[in-house]
């Protein structure tokens, strides 16, 4: 950040609080109110509850908010509906950014697939959309995340797992065999800035080679820096400040080509899960989106024509209240950045929209069949919380990528919160709960103060290249181990009500056989055959792209038609950058 | 004062997932060991390093489905070098519940799941060194 410039926290306190505001509360009640707790206080209440008033719940992956035991109108007193709360679809979009929410539009079920050979994934896709997905979402395998080919000495014995692997275009044609690109939503779990630059090209290659103009693909890529330069751990880096760079690039190209497709999905999730609290996951996406207009405005861009495709992407975990409290927030916050940082003028600019997963990290191996109960309350307080779409977590996968059966176990917990529990049908139930709305202030205040804490420090890319991020991550998840250790955490069947009996056997999935080989003799053919001056002339073309600092897609999606490999524009990256150590985490 | 224990970690292979390590990391230097973290890193290189740092543990981490076909490389690659007779190997991180056995089969002298505890992983990983150096 540049100096004297004003940071988002001392913006938003200045035209937020020239706001009039008109509290709901008639100050004449709140006295009544103050007066009869007072009372209640001392005639009804017990000594050890009045003493032990504030209680912070210990959960994994919990912030350290405290709770009252009771919340009443006195917890907020200000509340202002109109200001504060707004209608449905309406300013700030606390209670949603759609009128009428899942009466409308149902919340996508977006299941994430991945794994073996792009055949064996394309075959587990067309079971999921046989039983009532609507969206794809699709996981690469560990050396297609990591950017390496699956015949690289450093992908031996891991292609294929975690996910599917993905060398080239040819690979994503088999991946969606018999699937039309431009009637379902596809979610690409790109990850990193760097991979979506070699991913997404080859899909719009795909595109292109069966004839389907861009302007009708619709999905999302990934395409977060910290997800590629804090969470992952890996061999070799480029700095954050090319990440980034190759980040707003991709926005750039996609933006202009692409016009439907969601260009990045600010990333939460897997921050959270690697260990952080929900504020700090919400802070640093909220930093990177905010670093990231800014970048795009400095670019020539008017904030209305990039804002209305910025996703958002959380992690739901245990403390059921304050996950639901957690996605008003920030839905909050960033209507207010948008609207008053920014000066958007297109409500959708102001809308966070967003995905969310359960959370993975708060499944455990004992009993695993508890793990589906787990999920479902991470689930519906997303629900409860107004998200866009969704991915259940399966009771399996604390031991390995889920089976057919467990992935469907899971399409089925959110089917049946639609269909049966009657949720779709009233906007935001817990809005007006004393409760809930404390919780969403509080919550909108701390992570705006975690946004001032990274914005003070120089900025987003700063935080990540000076250790900041990483060394806040690192005490986060060390003592949230010694919390579960010491059993203030309390896991059911884990460290607590733990079962000496031997546990009944689970159903656990195997990476189908082979694949690296399969995989290995495709590539050993697909350098063989094509047109390797073609390949060599995108590849050079892309490396000068990268040095000149312009906008490096158009060559990457020349390298996809030339069916370069995604190790070889990875290793242009590496050439034309530079490699970067990052800060160590202990 | 006995010679502290000097443990080589490393994530085998490409996998992503570091917090497990991390958190390793930092429980043993807390109870006293000397850590040597290379990161992610392939068989070869893992042995390599052993051999330069004179360590008496190799501990490494998968959770990407990965432990066997790089867990076995590790062994034999170890074996080959004659590193298993006086290095304690121990893994950690993900596996489907058959595979436990298997690894231990394979030839790591120790495996630890997510439910194990700093305790156990540190007392595991002293007895293991006192009976392999005896």
């Amino acid at each position: 950040m540049k100096e004297n410039e004003k940071t988002t926290k001392e913006i938003l306190a200045e035209t937020v609080a020239a706001r009039v505001r008109t509290p709901l509360y008639n100050p004449a009640a709140l006295e009544i109110m103050r007066k009869q707790f007072d009372d209640w206080m001392r005639s009804t209440v017990r000594e050890k509850d009045r003493r032990e008033w504030l209680k912070t719940p210990r959960t994994v992956l919990g912030s350290d908010i405290p709770r009252e035991m009771l919340y009443t109108p006195l917890s907020q007193p200000d509340l202002d509906y109109h200001e504060d709360l707004g209608n449905s679809g309406q300013e700030p979009f606390t209670r949603g950014i759609h009128a009428n929410m899942y009466r409308g539009r149902e919340f996508t079920m977006r299941q994430l697939t991945g794994f073996g050979s792009p055949e064996d994934t394309n075959g587990r896709m067309k079971f999921m959309l046989d039983h009532g997905a609507t969206g794809l979402n699709i996981l690469f395998d560990i050396p297609t995340i990591q950017m390496y080919d699956s015949d690289d000495p450093f992908s031996q014995g891991q292609v294929g797992m975690s996910g599917v692997c993905v060398d080239s275009v040819e690979d994503m044609d088999i991946l969606f065999k018999d699937i039309r690109l431009d009637e379902i939503t596809v979610s690409l779990v790109t990850h990193y800035p760097s991979n979506t630059a070699i991913l997404f090209p080859m899909f719009l290659a795909l595109a292109e080679e069966r004839g389907i103009p861009w302007e009708k693909l619709r999905g999302s890529v990934q395409n977060d820096t910290t997800l590629e330069e804090v969470i992952r751990s890996g061999a070799e880096f480029i700095a954050p400040k090319d990440c980034f760079r190759i980040q707003c690039d991709n926005i750039e190209f996609i933006r202009k080509n692409v016009p439907l497709w969601n260009f990045i999905t600010l990333n939460g999730y897997n921050l959270r899960e690697f260990g952080t609290s929900g504020v700090t996951e919400m802070a640093v996406a909220v930093a990177n989106g905010i670093a990231t207009l800014k970048e795009m405005i400095r670019r020539g861009y008017e904030v209305d024509s990039v804002a209305d495709r910025l996703a958002f992407f959380w992690s739901p975990a245990s403390d059921f209240f304050e996950e639901a409290a957690r996605l008003r927030a920030v839905r909050r916050l960033w209507y207010k950045i948008m609207k008053y940082r920014f000066q958007a003028k297109n409500p959708r600019s102001m809308w966070m929209r967003c995905h969310v997963q359960t959370s993975g990290v708060s499944l455990v191996q004992q009993e695993p069949l508890n793990n589906v109960i787990r999920a479902a309350y991470h689930a519906l307080s997303a629900v409860l919380g107004g998200a866009q779409s969704l991915h259940v977590d399966s009771y399996d996968e604390a031991y390995s990528v889920p089976t057919a059966e467990a992935a469907l176990l899971s399409l089925r917990t959110q089917q049946i919160l639609q269909e049966e529990t009657g949720i779709s049908d009233v906007v935001d139930p817990l809005g007006g709960s004393y409760y809930v709305e404390a919780m969403t202030s509080d919550i909108e205040t701390r992570i705006l103060d975690e946004v001032d804490e990274i914005e003070c420090g120089g900025g987003y890319v700063s935080a990540i290249e000076s250790g900041q991020l990483h060394r806040k991550i690192s005490s986060y998840f060390t003592n949230q181990q010694k919390e579960i250790e010491k059993g203030d955490i309390k896991i059911v069947a884990y460290n607590r009500y733990r079962s000496d009996s031997a546990p009944p056997p689970i159903n656990v999935f195997r990476y189908p056989e082979g694949v690296e080989e399969r995989q290995r003799d495709k590539l050993a053919r697909l350098r063989l055959n094509r047109d390797n001056g073609r390949v060599v002339a995108a590849l050079t073309a892309l490396k000068e792209a990268c040095r000149k600092g312009e906008n490096i897609l158009p060559h990457s999606v020349a390298c996809a038609r030339a069916r370069c490999t995604e190790g070889e524009l990875f290793k242009v990256f590496k050439e034309a950058f530079g490699l970067w150590k990052p800060p160590a985490l202990w | 004062m006995a010679k502290k224990i000097k443990v080589l970690l490393a994530k085998l292979g490409l996998d992503v997932h570091n917090r497990g390590i991390i958190t390793v990391a930092k429980e043993l230097v807390d109870a006293g060991m000397e850590i040597v973290y290379i990161g992610n890193s392939l068989p070869r290189e893992i042995v390599q390093t052993a051999i330069q740092e004179d360590v008496d543990v190799i501990g490494v981490s998968s959770l990407g489905g990965a432990h066997i076909t790089l867990g076995k490389p590790l062994i034999e690659a170890a074996r080959r070098e004659k590193l298993t007779y006086g290095v304690v190997f121990v893994i950690g991180g993900v596996f489907p519940p058959d595979d436990t056995i298997r690894l231990k089969e394979i030839g790591f002298d120790a495996v630890f799941t997510p439910g194990a505890t700093r305790d156990e992983i540190v007392h595991s990983i002293e007895e293991l060194v006192i009976k392999k150096t005896v």
